[in-house]
């Protein structure tokens, strides 16, 4: 049975329309012999005969196996193999054959279709047999940086030289993790994954919240939020939901210091400070993480606040 | 013809098949068969996530010990997914949690599992013993706090190369001084410094623990102290290998690795100073496997300890270790089944270091049991590809990375089809390929015809036409898992063997000649697979069918069309009568 597959332009609509095949056998020829029946400026679009056949029967059957045949005499069969010799020594004739001329353009990458999306290595529009190519006709990048993930070195091992450089004092992790263990923040190796890195700092901003008695800190997006009042409202969804309704935990009582426990915050210089001191857009670009405090320790941290604002009005 | 045989001895016959292929084989012999495996079946191994749903596997294998779960596709260790795609773990413990109480193991690799999560995990199996997460991201140093606080049997904790988020660093301590189950630790990962004295702690209360991999935080001074309290230890990665010369800590260090007389495996080594690497030269003759691959250490160095190890059967090592570091390999280390060499300037177009195509050439010769290569180098031939082909037709895994694309042999300047087809031809049990260098449609036809057994190949930079992609699609019988960037391979091939597409786990094709449209179609015709387009540009929806698409992503499932997906990936079209 002969069914005519018409790829690309004559693809099915959304409806199911189109030349779709119904099912049943059919068998494949002339793969890659292409017949342009349409011509179109559209240099993308394409218009092929061929038969399809499939060698796994859990689609389609497959009675008349003869194989797969390029319409040059070069069978290649699903499971069924031609000798060795047959292929390897006829192939210099086979490649003369299968030159760019037998194939419309677009079967090899072009990088100025205005939709591609090829990396920004130049894929060579060269011809499609093997012929000898010498060093300068392959083109790439000077060096590899501009290829995304290429070569494939997984994020450990990137750029061992340069990790391994950082021993000086100022930069190495070792010195500097003993010296300020509670600003640790990760260096060096990442600076090859934009990518992921880069999320961090663009869309949202989340600190993490940690409160007295709970193990396990959760995480806000600051940008999320537009006030104290929201945020304050996030933080009691997160951690007081749970508890039946108390007066002490209503969300407003987090500002105002009259429940249970107030909010507290580690600024950029590492001090710690109450929430709603200081305008929003001020704490948004300095706080580093939040704390949900028992009122308890929170005098102290007050009276503490004193003596550093006291420090700062010199 | 019905026969009984009991299934009490059917049970205790199936309890010696462990291989999942094997299980899954006995799975279809009958439906007694079935039912018996079904309800027998411990461990679970399932390479992608998104194949199956947790309720289809619950429903199916309700007495699971012990997960395995793969997410994201390989290619995401190298930048090529994009963040938000998937792989969450979420869903997965949820349902876990309330299924499977006896639950031991969970082993995942590429997905992302929050702190919620691993909290979820620690309170949900009272006899959890093993997490592995490999390669894993989004959860914080406070998860690992709720598994050491509530996991009271936990045996293995291993975080290889995950990403976590440690702003607090302290974790340790949340390990109850009544915990002494642990045998194996890894946290090499981890960038910040952990507590040393809970960990020095941990370990003085953990009798059974054999495998520790310290994170580079941790001191070469303090090492000593650990190596003391641990002289049981089996596998040992260290943290950085650095610290003032210091004839004193030399020999402590010396003595305390004299103590192990049980370590066969050594890594870590970050910051290698030299002058203490005779420290443990001691427990060179007992190694079976060595990474190196962080120390940027020179050829004589290396070579020094390479060959006091006559019993290594694992080397990770960089290029530092250049072709004459190899040819001591070869005639010291008889034992090796596994190289790995990796580039220490890899975005350098110019060699750095004397490693050339020769090194490998000489291992391949001395090294009769050599079966797995990863091997970063600039230049490659023909006549070395071959010569290695004959010397290792034992070869399993053949991972050969030129740093620039599309290198041609660099003797003659041909591609280097026929280097790789002398592989494929005489390596008969290769399992798995990376090509690189130049090559043609013809190395394709090779693959195709002679790799019958492989089963994971990654192609990059090479081709000419869909003739490439359709040899392979219709040759490998054994292929699993096909990755591809940047070939030009289109429609075609892809749409002349669909049926193998669900044959196989999955398909990744970026930055190749795909259109939209054939996604589309592809989509329609094999609702069994999930066509995801990945495509960062966005307005996906008004581009035309003939646009290429950015990356593609093809993978069988019975779960339908996932419904977690980020918005630059699309699901094409799918069949609704697959929605589960």
């Amino acid at each position: 049975m002969d069914v005519t597959l018409g790829l690309l332009d004559q693809l099915p609509s959304s409806d199911g329309g189109g030349g779709v095949p119904s099912g049943g056998s059919t068998t494949m020829r002339s793969i890659l012999t292409g017949s342009k029946s349409k011509e179109d400026n559209n240099k993308n679009t394409m218009v092929v005969s061929t038969e399809v056949t499939s060698s796994y029967p859990a689609v389609v059957d497959d009675e008349s196996l003869d194989g797969l045949e390029l319409g040059l005499g070069l069978s290649i069969g699903g499971g069924g193999l031609k000798s060795k010799t047959a292929v390897t020594g006829g192939w210099s004739q086979y490649a003369r054959i299968l030159t760019a001329k037998d194939f419309p353009t677009t079967l090899v990458s072009e990088p100025n279709n205005s939709c591609s999306s090829s990396s920004s290595v130049n894929i060579p529009n060269s011809s499609a047999s093997g012929t000898k190519r010498t060093a300068t006709d392959s083109v790439s990048p000077p060096n590899g940086t501009s290829v995304v993930g290429w070569p494939p070195v997984s994020k450990a091992h990137r750029m061992p030289n340069l990790a391994n450089q950082m021993k000086s004092p100022t930069e190495n992790f070792i010195s500097k993790s003993e010296q300020n263990k509670s600003k640790n923040r990760t260096v060096g190796i990442k600076d090859y994954s934009d990518e992921r890195n880069g999320t961090a700092n663009k869309k949202y901003r989340s600190v993490k919240v940690n409160m007295d008695g709970t193990l396990i800190g959760r995480k806000v997006d600051l940008n999320a939020h537009t006030s104290y009042e929201m945020l304050a409202q996030t933080l009691h969804e997160m951690f007081f939901s749970k508890w039946p309704s108390k007066e002490a935990v209503k969300p407003s009582r987090l500002l105002d210091g009259t429940s249970e426990f107030v909010l507290t915050y580690e600024d950029k210089d590492g001090d710690w400070m109450l929430v709603g001191d200081v305008p929003w857009e001020m704490f948004i670009s300095s706080v580093k993480r939040l704390r949900i405090m028992k009122n308890s320790e929170s005098n102290e941290l007050a009276s503490r606040c004193e003596e550093n604002s006291e420090r700062y009005r010199d | 013809m019905g026969y009984s045989f009991p299934e009490e001895v059917l049970e205790h016959v199936f309890s010696f098949i462990s291989l999942h292929t094997d299980r899954n084989a006995v799975s279809l012999v009958c439906k007694s068969w079935y039912e018996i495996e079904r309800w027998c079946r411990r461990r679970i191994f399932i390479g992608n996530c998104y194949a199956v749903s947790p309720g289809i596997v619950i429903r199916r294998f309700p007495e699971v010990r012990s997960v395995e779960l793969k997410g994201k596709p390989h290619f995401a260790d190298f930048n090529l997914v994009p963040d938000g795609w998937g792989g969450y773990f979420y869903p997965w413990i949820c349902e876990m949690a309330r299924a499977y109480p006896w639950l031991e193991e969970i082993r995942l690799k590429r997905m992302v599992i929050t702190d919620e999560s691993l909290e979820l995990i620690s309170k949900s199996f009272k006899n959890f013993k093993v997490l592995v997460l490999s390669s894993c991201e989004g959860f914080s140093i406070d998860g690992l706090a709720a598994i050491a606080a509530n996991c009271r049997n936990l045996r293995e904790l291993d975080l290889r190369e995950s990403e976590v988020e440690d702003l607090s660093g302290h974790w340790l301590s949340h390990f109850p001084d009544s915990c002494t189950s642990l045998q194996s630790l890894n946290m090499s990962c981890l960038l910040s410094e952990v507590s040393f004295s809970a960990l020095v702690r941990l370990i003085a209360r953990s009798p059974n623990l054999k495998t520790l991999r310290l994170n580079r935080a941790v001191p070469l001074e303090k090492l000593s102290t650990l190596l003391h309290r641990a002289p049981q230890l089996v596998e040992l990665g260290t943290g950085a290998y650095s610290a003032e010369i210091r004839q004193d800590l030399l020999s402590n260090l010396t003595e305390a690795f004299a103590k192990c007389k049980e370590l066969e495996g050594l890594s870590g080594f970050w910051d290698v100073v030299p002058f203490y690497l005779p420290a443990f030269y001691s427990v060179c003759s007992r190694l079976t496997s060595l990474n190196l691959s962080y120390a940027t250490i020179q050829s004589p160095d290396v070579t020094k300890i390479i060959t006091q190890c006559p019993n290594l059967q694992r080397l990770s090592v960089l290029d530092y270790i250049e072709d004459t570091g190899l040819d001591a390999l070869s005639l010291s280390c008889k034992e090796l089944r596994e190289l790995r060499v990796f580039p220490s300037d890899p975005f350098v177009a110019d060699a750095n270091v004397a490693l050339t195509e020769q090194g490998l050439v000489s291992v391949s010769e001395g090294c009769s049991k050599l079966q797995s290569v990863l091997y970063f180098c600039r230049q490659m031939s023909n006549s070395a590809l071959t010569t290695i082909a004959k010397n290792r037709p034992n070869l399993t895994c053949f991972r050969l990375c030129i740093l620039e694309p599309r290198a041609p042999d660099y003797q003659t300047l041909e591609p280097l089809d026929h280097g790789f087809g002398a592989i494929v031809d005489h390596c008969k049990q290769l399992q798995r390929l990376s090509l690189s260098g130049l090559l043609t449609d013809r190395v394709f036809e090779y693959i195709g015809n002679r790799a019958k057994k492989l089963e994971m190949l990654s192609i990059a930079f090479a081709g000419d036409s869909d003739l490439g992609l359709h040899f392979v699609l219709s040759g490998c019988e054994s292929l699993r898992k096909l990755e591809i960037r940047d070939c030009p391979f289109g429609d075609k091939a892809l749409l002349a063997n669909v049926s193998k597409l669900e044959t196989m786990r999955s398909l990744w094709m970026s930055s190749c000649s795909v259109s939209l449209g054939a996604c589309k179609w592809l989509s329609q015709k094999m609702p069994r697979l999930n066509v995801e387009v990945i495509d960062e540009q966005g307005d996906l929806d008004s581009r035309p069918d003939s646009c290429h698409v950015e990356k593609l992503y093809v993978y069988r499932t019975v779960a339908g069309p996932r419904l977690d997906m980020p918005s630059f990936v699309r699901t094409m079209n799918q069949n609704p009568a697959y929605r589960r």
